[in-house]
């Protein structure tokens, strides 16, 4: 989809307030079906497909200093470091449950001996007491 | 089916004008707890919650950003009030692997399908719009993990809150109609599917799911080539996705290129190894416990959501205030969503919106007046057409996957 494809398509739905409603009663909003656009160019024969080219933004975020930092190189091979920075607190074991996962399931090229001082990098970035359940095996696969 | 109820999105200026006129009044139920800290960030209601606004993913619009490369979208929740097709601007994005084509040429793409059947065949978009019967359907998609942010304990993953889901009307062609045109042979088994997204390393496997070969030919799954009458955004699977109903979304590849019926099981990572859940009811267990069978996700659980009362909202007692919502069955139609105005102790059953099909979210509304003041717990419960009920307790397992606990909201009677 182009920009200029978007360009024409309908006005988007406003969201609809809570002010309408109350006004209105029990009335559905007048949106609630009001979606999907026309069918355009997706109607069957006789469509047109136009090349789609986008640009992906990069992240701006950056791992904090401290002891291991260094090692997060190893991480940003694959995915940036705001999936990291957003996780809950974890424990160490946690830590180094997820890290393992990275190596084992996903062929992160980081050496079995770099492990530990990782986990205790990211522990002491964003770590928690183990207190309660283990959830280091979390089989989600990503 | 459908198509007929949908209206057009253009609005009147009347219509504008009389929407903007009822900002003051929304103030009434004001008080979020998804504070905005500031223009750009968003609080989401669990520990390190802190999400940014963003508008820079391409044919996307304000989106909570959970991860950039590769992108963890979620809408924001305001976004489902407005309707209950979620636009494709606002629909969440989640991806696994980093190595996503930003290029999609219709000239040169290809659906292959091969493996276990009497002809490969390989097909351009054209050939898929104009050789296939069209179909259509509308269906919830819902990210497995959706609202692991809740999980308490909290468990690793995307954190998302109950964003990481939206309903569109797909259109596209059967899946059974594409492997009959290949001829699929007598012994197959499943049938997989692989998009053109790759992980960065050779290592990384790669981006693959089966499903069964009876359900792949059950008629409703479907290869959509649009999404709410347009093609799919890139970040939602352009040219085209497979579509699953009433499962959770890990199975609907995107960017599917290439369909590979199977003679034995699927080993592969993704099927085999990921996206497991306990083989328990709501896959719930308790923290720690082990030993328990696991099985590959499948079936969505019915769930319902307020869209126009938020935590923390402040009600004059007495006045009737229209609450509503949306809501889902899962794998199968929603029979029932019922509503409690006390914590649970007695439900009424909500009048239900337009039926857009068993697959679709609808939207829920009961008139409710408050009978006195201080706090009281508004809670919704939807319960499918098989007799599955939202729980009063929530699930919790490893991944995170396939919360669908009663949805509640504290407000103030004043």
């Amino acid at each position: 989809m182009n920009t200029s494809r978007r360009n024409i398509a309908p006005i988007r739905v406003v969201p609809v307030l809570l002010g309408i409603a109350l006004a209105a009663g029990l009335a559905w909003p007048r949106t609630t079906d009001s979606q999907p656009a026309a069918e355009k160019r997706t109607s069957g024969p006789g469509q047109r497909w136009s090349k789609v080219s986008v640009a992906l933004p990069t992240s701006e975020n950056r791992f904090p200093p401290g002891e291991g930092s260094q090692i997060t190189g190893q991480c940003l091979i694959c995915h940036s470091a705001g999936m990291v920075l957003r996780q809950p607190p974890l424990t160490l074991d946690e830590w180094v449950g997820e890290i393992n996962k990275m190596r084992n399931a996903f062929g992160a090229p980081l050496p079995a001996d770099q492990v530990d001082t990782l986990a205790k990098y990211l522990y002491t970035i964003n770590g928690r007491h183990s207190s309660g359940g283990s959830t280091t095996v979390d089989g989600q696969g990503s | 089916m459908r198509q007929s109820n949908f209206r057009s999105t253009q609005l009147s200026r009347r219509d504008l004008l009389a929407r903007l006129g009822g900002v003051g009044l929304a103030g009434l139920l004001g008080a979020s707890p998804w504070k905005a800290m500031a223009a750009t960030i968003v609080e989401l209601p669990f520990v390190n919650g802190r999400r940014e606004l963003v508008t820079n993913f391409p044919q996307k619009g304000a989106m909570l950003l959970q991860r950039t490369r590769p992108p963890l979208l979620e809408t924001p929740f305001d976004v489902f009030g407005d309707g209950v097709f979620t636009p494709n601007d606002r629909f969440y994005v989640r991806w696994h692997l980093a190595n996503i084509p930003t290029t999609i040429d219709p000239a040169t793409f290809r659906l292959e399908i091969h493996g276990h059947v009497r002809q490969p065949i390989s097909l351009t978009l054209d050939e898929l719009v104009d050789k296939f019967e069209p179909h259509e359907i509308a269906a919830v998609n819902q990210c497995s993990g959706n609202s692991r942010g809740f999980f308490n304990p909290r468990v690793p993953g995307g954190e998302w809150a109950n964003g990481a889901m939206g309903n569109a009307l797909w259109k596209g062609v059967r899946l059974k109609d594409v492997l009959d045109r290949a001829g699929v042979k007598t012994g197959a088994l499943q049938v997989r599917f692989n998009g053109l997204d790759t992980g960065v390393t050779p290592q990384t496997p790669d981006f693959m799911k089966s499903l069964a070969i009876d359900h792949a030919r059950d008629g409703e799954v479907m290869i959509a080539y649009a999404m709410n009458g347009e093609p799919l955004p890139l970040l939602n699977g352009f040219p085209v996705r497979l579509v699953v109903p009433g499962w959770y979304a890990t199975y609907w590849v995107k960017m599917l290129n290439d369909i590979e019926v199977l003679s034995a099981p699927d080993d592969n990572f993704w099927t085999a190894k990921a996206y497991l859940i306990p083989d328990t009811p709501f896959a719930n267990v308790v923290p720690g416990q082990q030993g328990v069978k696991m099985i590959p996700i499948n079936r969505m659980l019915p769930r319902s959501f307020f869209t126009n009362v938020k935590d923390g909202a402040v009600l004059k007692v007495g006045q009737s205030t229209p609450v509503r919502g949306i809501a889902f069955g899962g794998d199968t139609a929603l029979a029932q969503v019922l509503f409690s105005p006390d914590a649970g102790i007695q439900w009424q059953e909500a009048r239900l919106g337009p039926d857009h099909g068993k697959y679709s979210f609808r939207q829920w509304e009961v008139p409710m007046r408050l009978a006195s003041r201080g706090a009281h717990k508004l809670m919704v419960k939807a319960i499918n057409t098989a007799g599955s009920a939202q729980p009063e307790h929530a699930n919790w397992n490893a991944a995170g996957f396939m919360r669908n606990v009663i949805e509640s909201v504290s407000v103030q009677g004043v």
